[in-house]
């Protein structure tokens, strides 16, 4: 019979996840294990919602300096996982600059399989030195959507980027002997943000001001066939944004007259969201990298981008209907 | 001795051995010459060309390389400069008007942002590649920063000038400085690859990148490894501040003075030193926004720029 407890690994922070199809074809866990201070958690319930659902977390709710967290992830052909967190991921200072909390992750997907890690922001508080790396290895039929985030840290405490390190690393990779070209693995795509308030060049600007009023700043990468859908969604928005420094030559008259056009709920809540980017300023920019949807954002309140990058998520609805909306509570 | 050598490490002290060395040389010559006294035909035979890159043809291509007339393609991009002012004029609001003051300080501000993002995505494959110019070597730099540039706009300046390069380099340059035309097979390997990756199939295997190959050359052309990043990194800021003089920015008085400035000399030398000892896999975006501005550039309205 099965314990209720998951196992316990023998290595500080280490975790390991395996998720396959059960022959009923519904995703479920093979094994899942971890060990202080990493802390994963599975409800039981979600067997209908189309994924397997994992809560990451840490014991208090963040990562104290020198906290390593290294999970491994192997979601099995047909498989669906999605990871979630509780609130923000926060990153206690450090005492001295060589102190650094880890967090690695490496995953493999198999064909027909998928991954969709969609988590709360990074919180790194002042003098906190950090270093995230993510690789993800897929086969060709593989699918993956990753959101990585990262913000200022305690404005209520005066934080703006006042981080020591912060350093994230995401990878994509082809899996080994997936491609008859390739026997090593190909890299397909590597995603690196360094913000370094420490060591900044004389007379260039603090790390706050490079950040030019963003409160938070994020990356949302999809490849594979379930991603297809959202990666063309991403990027027609982006095509459809209205041009920087465009005029309105229309004439009053006939401006009344197309506004008095009804609009497609579609294009209504294009005009909403629209609005909302002007208003909270967010900026987001989206390209096709060899065959990665990458999307870039940032934007003047941790709110704001949760809202939109919730907004967008939700509206095209790929992922509630593969993952379920419990994919998407880190983003609502 | 040479102005463009920061720093004193071993290879500025080898510089100028060689250097002192060519000078003894040419005195020797002059003082031979004008032994033979005047009823002898005052002139030495031209020293035959050197087959291996020497000191002299070395400070040669360092002057071919820095020239902002190399036609590279360079004036066509500039950096996100051009997204960048969009983008803050839209934040600052209508009321700051284009003084001159306003906009010099704009480009202030921006000028040190983007030589640290440069620095810190690009150079270390500029200098990787100097350390290994085989082909094999650039080839996998080149496929490394192709999945490291992660915007549009990005990959097209980097690509456009990096064939600009290639093209110079295998049609004009590689004759002289490198007769064993050992970047030959990397050209091979990047005119057999299709331009355009087929639907969901893997990317193309070569794609000249600037970086990679300008590190390539400058080992190829006999340029010291510090040169060749600090001629790297000074094209990019040439480029900026002509970028800036064509924004309607500033005259090119206020240009040359920022670029004989301390302020750029302190920056350039600041982020070779920080970038020197970075693995090419640890290169990455230290100006977030910058991305932003990058990606965004598609969306301006009316351009004067490629990026």
């Amino acid at each position: 019979m099965l314990s209720p407890f998951p196992k316990s690994s023998c290595l500080a922070g280490e975790g390991r996840i395996v998720v396959k199809l059960s022959p009923n074809n519904v995703s479920a866990l093979e094994s899942i294990a971890y060990q202080y201070p990493l802390k994963l958690i599975s409800p039981a319930s979600a067997a209908e919602q189309g994924s397997v659902l994992i809560f990451l977390l840490s014991y208090g709710g963040g990562l104290v300096a020198g906290d390593q967290i290294n999970l491994s992830i192997d979601v099995q052909p047909n498989a669906r996982l999605s990871i979630v967190t509780q609130g923000h991921t926060k990153i206690f200072r450090s005492v001295t600059p060589d102190i650094v909390t880890r967090q690695n992750l490496k995953v493999d997907i198999k064909d027909g399989a998928a991954l969709c890690l969609l988590p709360d922001p990074v919180q790194p508080f002042e003098s906190s030195i950090y270093e995230q790396v993510q690789i993800f290895k897929l086969t060709a039929g593989a699918s993956l959507c990753l959101l990585d985030w990262v913000t200022q840290g305690r404005t209520a405490r005066g934080e703006n980027w006042s981080l020591g390190r912060w350093i994230g690393r995401n990878e994509v990779w082809t899996a080994p002997g997936s491609e008859a070209s390739s026997s090593k693995g190909r890299l397909l795509l590597r995603d690196a943000v360094i913000l370094d308030g420490a060591t900044r060049p004389t007379g260039s600007p603090s790390l706050r001001e490079s950040m030019h009023g963003n409160a938070i700043i994020g990356t949302l990468i999809l490849r594979g066939p379930m991603t297809k859908s959202m990666g063309a969604f991403f990027l027609a928005e982006f095509a459809a944004l209205p041009r920087l420094g465009a005029r309105d030559f229309r004439s009053a008259e006939l401006r009344e007259k197309e506004e008095a056009i009804p609009q497609s709920p579609f294009e209504r809540w294009r005009a909403r969201r629209l609005q909302e980017e002007r208003d909270k300023q967010v900026l987001w920019s989206a390209a096709n990298v060899r065959g990665c949807i990458v999307v870039k954002f940032g934007a003047t309140t941790v709110e704001a981008a949760r809202n939109w990058i919730g907004t967008m998520l939700i509206q095209e609805g790929s992922i509630e209907r593969d993952f379920g909306e419990q994919a998407l509570m880190c983003v609502r | 001795m040479s102005p463009f050598i920061v720093g004193g490490s071993q290879e500025a002290l080898e510089n100028e051995i060689a250097d002192l060395e060519l000078r003894l040389q040419k005195a020797r010559d002059r003082l031979a010459t004008s032994k033979t006294g005047p009823g002898h035909p005052g002139r030495q035979p031209p020293p035959a060309i050197p087959s291996e890159p020497s000191s002299s043809s070395a400070h040669h291509y360092l002057l071919l390389l820095s020239d902002s007339a190399l036609p590279l393609g360079s004036f066509a991009f500039s950096s996100g400069l051009e997204s960048y002012l969009a983008h803050t004029r839209r934040r600052g609001g209508p009321s700051i008007t284009s003084s001159a003051a306003a906009s010099a300080s704009s480009f202030s501000s921006f000028l040190p942002l983007s030589l640290s993002s440069y620095a810190s995505t690009t150079l270390p494959f500029v200098l990787a590649a100097h350390r290994d110019p085989t082909p094999a070597s650039v080839a996998a730099l080149d496929d490394m920063q192709d999945a490291a540039v992660i915007c549009t706009v990005g990959r097209r300046a980097s690509v456009a000038q990096g064939r600009a390069l290639l093209s110079i380099w295998e049609k004009s340059m590689a004759s002289t400085a490198d007769p064993s035309a050992s970047l030959a097979p990397y050209a091979e390997l990047l005119r057999s690859a299709p331009k355009r990756e087929g639907g969901g199939g893997e990317p193309p295997a070569a794609h000249a990148h600037l970086a990679p190959l300008f590190g390539a050359v400058g080992a190829l052309c006999g340029l010291a490894l510090r040169q060749t990043a600090y001629v790297f990194m000074l094209g990019h800021v040439k480029a900026l501040v002509s970028a800036a003089v064509r924004a309607g920015l500033f005259g090119p008085y206020q240009a040359q003075r920022i670029l004989a400035g301390a302020e750029v000399q302190g920056l350039l030398a600041e982020v070779i030193e920080r970038e020197w000892d970075t693995p090419v896999e640890e290169a990455g975006q230290s100006v977030p926004v910058m991305d932003l501005w990058f990606g965004r550039h598609e969306l301006l309205y009316s351009r004067i720029f490629n990026s």
